[in-house]
């Protein structure tokens, strides 16, 4: 659906996108990660053709790039780019005859992106009288309101509170069973993990790691991370490291990739004599994964 | 087909929010209404005219200097920020609406709004006794001219000097009253001293008032209005032009998400 070769974009010296290469397959929910400046919605503004990259190529269904092509798109930006005074019916109607929609296939459309929203019963109110979640699923409705073969949504959550981002995330799932093609950039990480079938991770313009959950994990030399609180972090990263664990800084917490699974009162063992405060096991999670391939390490750890 | 289904959406867009907002369009009404009726009693008073004399002068010029003057320019500029401010901008840029589409939308919403001001202010005038003594398409054409002209004003001006709601008042004050004082709205040019007369012929709103005003208070025709119309006419061409252009760069500035 989405093929994205060899893309290169600077904004003067400065290098954005680095020989980004991507490809997503139709249907898929495609989690497009990394920290701010890594270059994220630069690949959207070229997807959206609202930016010439310097090189490389991106394709649509199989067409590059154009004026043409935003047809196939149906965009759901960070902020919700709404006209305020216009009711939800109003909007869609607006936005739908922009994308040549016209007559009874128009109304169809705008009652069936309302409903699957579900704002069906917020129709005819202004979009202002909306709550913060209601106008993010509708805006969200209005990429949907011409049929777009791609949907490319901005941080849809971002803001927003328990009760809408599940909505939000239950909206992404029925795209995804109607086989529509999501591009989701965002910065919570449980949100990739919940609902993209494919994640790629940014970093200084490339995609430094991809692939399932699964895949990203089966990368890793550990499927377990131990969390510890201790007030000797150095002694216990030197007992951690002599027991064969690898050490990791996420802040001011300790964390060790557990190459073997151990039970927990071996592992409190192998660190007797050093003060704990606390200690835990978890499965590897995405944030872990995240945080391996975007940080800056002195020496690289390779699994990426 | 595609360019007019643009249009008129852009069109209805604009006259559904100006509906709905209904604080524009009370102004719009309220002020063509006070300059006419002023204009109207001062010139009946001073110049001593009778009511329909005094209300076929004042009619014209409040209607293409003042009343379409804050409703089309203003209204285009205030369009335009808007868009921007509520950032939709960025929303039509990501759509395939087209420059040319979105431009003519404006214009033809301003078109309904300018046609609503054409009736109202004919409508007040004609209770006075007023009438409209030229050719009714060729007084059709000027002010169809003018809202061509105050709308292509107004995409400059809204693309490139306006960023901010509070930006579109001070500038249409700062550009507009003095050209509206220079071109005959409220004072007719006929009192003017020579020297300003002459500095007068540069103002297109000049020329919009004294077509106008002659068309439609003398029953003047194409020949004797030939100067101001085709001032007129070639000053709508500009704008236009220089509108498209604004308009082309601020999409080059302004399409990021």
């Amino acid at each position: 659906m989405l093929h994205i070769e060899n893309l290169c974009k600077s904004y003067g010296n400065r290098p954005v996108l680095q020989n980004l290469s991507l490809h997503i397959a139709p249907g898929d929910v495609y989690a497009l990660l990394g920290p701010n400046g890594a270059g994220k919605t630069t690949t959207i503004n070229i997807i959206c053709n609202l930016l010439k990259p310097d090189r490389g190529s991106v394709r649509i269904n199989g067409l590059p790039v154009s004026e043409q092509t935003k047809r196939l798109i149906g965009i759901a930006p960070q902020e919700n780019l709404l006209y305020k005074v216009l009711s939800c019916q109003e909007n869609l109607r607006f936005f739908g005859q922009l994308y040549g929609l016209r007559g009874r296939l128009l109304e169809q459309r705008v009652q069936q992106c309302l409903e699957a929203v579900n704002l069906l019963d917020r129709s005819k109110s202004p979009v202002e009288t909306l709550s913060g979640g209601m106008q993010r699923r509708m805006n969200i409705a209005v990429a949907l309101v011409h049929q777009p073969k791609l949907v490319v949504m901005d941080e849809p959550t971002t803001g927003l509170d328990i009760e809408a981002r599940y909505e939000i995330w239950e909206l992404i799932r029925q795209l995804q069973r109607q086989g529509i093609t999501v591009l989701l950039t965002t910065h919570l990480l449980d949100e990739a993990e919940r609902l993209a079938t494919c994640i790629g991770i940014l970093k200084q313009g490339q995609i430094a790691a991809e692939g399932s959950l699964a895949t990203l994990r089966q990368q890793l030399p550990a499927q377990e991370v131990l969390l510890v609180q201790s007030p000797e972090p150095e002694k216990a990263i030197e007992r951690g490291r002599a027991q064969g664990f690898i050490p990791r800084r996420y802040g001011s917490d300790l964390a060790f990739w557990l190459p073997e699974h151990l039970e927990l009162k071996d592992i409190i063992e192998r660190f007797d004599g050093i003060e704990l405060e606390s200690i835990g096991r978890h499965p590897v999670r995405l944030e872990h994964i995240y945080l391996e391939v975007t940080q800056d390490r002195e020496c690289s750890s390779g699994f990426f | 087909m595609k360019l007019w289904i643009e249009t008129l959406a852009v069109a209805q867009r604009i006259v559904i929010e100006l509906f709905r907002r209904r604080r524009s369009l009370v102004f719009w009404s309220i002020f063509p209404i006070s300059v006419l009726l002023l204009n109207g009693f001062i010139l009946a008073e001073r110049a001593q005219l009778s009511m329909d004399q005094a209300f076929e002068s004042a009619a014209p010029t409040t209607l293409v200097g003042a009343a379409l003057f804050f409703s089309c320019l203003g209204g285009s500029v205030a369009t335009v920020v808007a868009e921007r401010e509520q950032q939709t901008l960025k929303r039509l840029f990501i759509s395939p609406l087209s420059g040319t589409a979105y431009f003519l939308g404006i214009f033809l919403a301003h078109c309904f709004i300018g046609l609503g001001q054409t009736l109202l202010v004919y409508a007040i005038a004609s209770f006075w006794g007023a009438q409209f003594n030229g050719a009714i398409w060729l007084g059709g054409v000027i002010i169809l001219l003018s809202i061509i002209a105050y709308v292509g004003v107004g995409f400059v001006l809204g693309t490139q000097l306006a960023k901010r709601t509070e930006d579109v008042n001070a500038l249409v004050a700062a550009f507009g009253v003095p050209l509206l004082i220079l071109g005959g709205t409220f004072l007719p040019a006929s009192l003017f001293p020579d020297t300003l007369l002459n500095l007068a012929e540069f103002n297109p709103i000049y020329h919009m008032n004294e077509a106008l005003l002659q068309v439609s208070a003398n029953g003047d025709g194409l020949t004797e209005i030939e100067l101001h119309f085709w001032f007129l006419s070639v000053f709508a061409l500009v704008m236009i032009v220089a509108g498209w252009l604004s308009y082309r760069r601020m999409i080059q500035v302004e399409r990021r998400l």
